[in-house]
């Protein structure tokens, strides 16, 4: 069984099986997947996974990666500790 | 009584529960998806710590609906009750803090004044230089706003309500009173048609011609990466409006109270993240070398009084049920819903008579 084990998202822990388990749930466009699942919302904010689940949402309900979309793209690119951003942004 | 309610919110899907309980024929409509508005976007504070004594009743009587609405709809909300802490920074905020207590603490709410060493075992790692008072409340914590959201979207569906997603509502049938409403496309016919679409409130308040001039803010959040059990209570700085937790998934959330706009707009800014930032470390400076992961925006509405805004307009079956307010639409709701789901029912709810769309 262990070998089945198909992890598409390793900061959330997330499998193949799961994600496909709540796409039949209902929750089977990209936006609400991703909060129910927390794929794309972990360290790497979805650059592990985003295309993977893309990949099995388009599988799953034969809509095409172009009409899923992707999911919005929230800033910082990079995780930015807390003590270089109090130092900046001031600006009124 | 065919219903048509305008936004799948927290206050739109609660209100449309205990109406289909009530026996309405129930139809939700949601211009985006389920969360895309300020249900799925705020950080779930919970607390009757509010110092709006008319909305203390329904933040009780939510409590108790909390406690009850998991099991009714066999879904888990994650509500954590470790409490809720607000701390004053200034002087004439300690005295705020004091004076709401005692309102509170009237209207059956636990809270009390604890001073800042008392904050600081609450609060691991708190600069107890950084404060000079604070309000505690056990009865209290963090909920999350998502399993809120579809575990209410569950019940309502099990109870025969039907939620439409991606399905704007493009006019407001009114010929003397409400006939219905097209959506998609189609024509639904209602008897009553709810406006329960928090920032987006007042636009649709038009397609039924009834001025409503609810204030509109937008308030920024974000999450840092993810630590062990740290924080228990919800913290939340009454004088810099800063406030944080830690999520069930160990983020720290944490943003900073909404402001006014014009326009609604969910950017996010590098001057919120800064100010954030600051205030945040100089609460608790260990956080310091915590990454911040993710930021983003959410939009709100409150009643121009202050108030929430809910009850029948002078359009016969135009009902509104927006205007929650800072802070406060997460614990009012499941309350506020049930209350109004009977004044829709019955015609008549004493209960909601300070929040009624005709008191301006």
């Amino acid at each position: 069984m262990v070998k089945e084990r198909k992890i598409v998202c390793r900061c959330e822990d997330l499998t193949e099986e799961e994600i496909i388990h709540a796409i039949e749930e209902g929750y089977d466009n990209l936006e609400s997947l991703k909060r129910y699942t927390g794929a794309t919302t972990g360290a790497c904010q979805g650059k592990g996974c985003l295309m993977h689940i893309i990949r099995i949402l388009s599988q799953k309900t034969g809509k095409s990666p172009e009409e899923i979309g992707v999911t919005t793209q929230r800033p910082p690119v990079n995780p930015v500790p807390l003590y270089v951003l109090s130092e900046g942004g001031e600006s009124e | 009584m065919r219903v048509a309610i305008i936004g799948a919110g927290v206050m739109g899907l609660s209100t449309a529960y205990y109406l289909a309980k009530l026996g309405a024929e129930v139809t939700v409509f949601e211009q985006k998806y389920l969360l895309y508005g300020a249900s799925g976007r705020n950080s779930g504070g919970i607390t009757p710590m509010i110092d709006k004594k008319e909305l203390i009743p329904f933040a009780l009587k939510s409590l108790e609906l909390y406690d009850k609405l998991p099991a009714e709809v066999d879904f888990n909300f994650l509500f954590r009750k470790d409490g809720y802490v607000k701390v004053a920074a200034s002087d004439s905020d300690a005295e705020k803090l004091k004076r709401d207590v005692r309102v509170q603490n009237e209207l059956g709410v636990k809270s009390r004044i604890i001073e800042p060493s008392e904050v600081k075992e609450l609060v691991p790692d708190l600069n107890t230089d950084s404060i000079v008072l604070a309000s505690y409340c056990s009865e209290s914590g963090v909920i999350f706003p998502w399993p809120v959201v579809w575990g209410l979207a569950k019940g309502c569906r099990e109870n025969g309500v039907e939620i439409k997603d991606q399905t704007a509502v493009d006019e407001i049938v009114v010929e003397g009173g409400v006939k219905g409403v097209r959506a998609g496309g189609e024509f639904y016919k209602a008897d009553i048609v709810v406006n329960a679409a928090g920032a987006w409130s007042n636009k649709v308040s038009e397609k039924a011609g009834v001025k409503l001039e609810n204030k509109i803010l937008k308030e920024e959040i974000c999450v840092t990466e993810s630590i062990k059990p740290y924080l228990d209570p919800y913290l939340y700085d009454i004088t810099y409006g800063v406030y944080l937790s830690q999520s069930a998934r160990g983020e720290i959330v944490g943003g900073i109270t909404g402001r006014e706009v014009e326009e609604i707009s969910t950017d996010s800014t590098l001057e919120f993240a800064a100010r954030y930032a600051k205030r945040a470390t100089q609460l608790i400076p260990k956080l310091k070398g915590l990454a911040m992961l993710r930021q983003w925006a959410g939009v709100y509405d409150e009643g121009k009084d202050g108030l929430p805004v809910v009850g029948f307009t002078e359009v016969d079956g135009f009902v509104q049920a927006n205007g929650l307010g800072k802070h406060t639409g997460m614990i009012v709701a499941p309350a506020l819903g049930r209350e109004l789901a009977k004044l829709i029912v019955k015609g008549d709810n004493p209960n909601l008579k300070e929040f009624s769309p005709r008191r301006f």
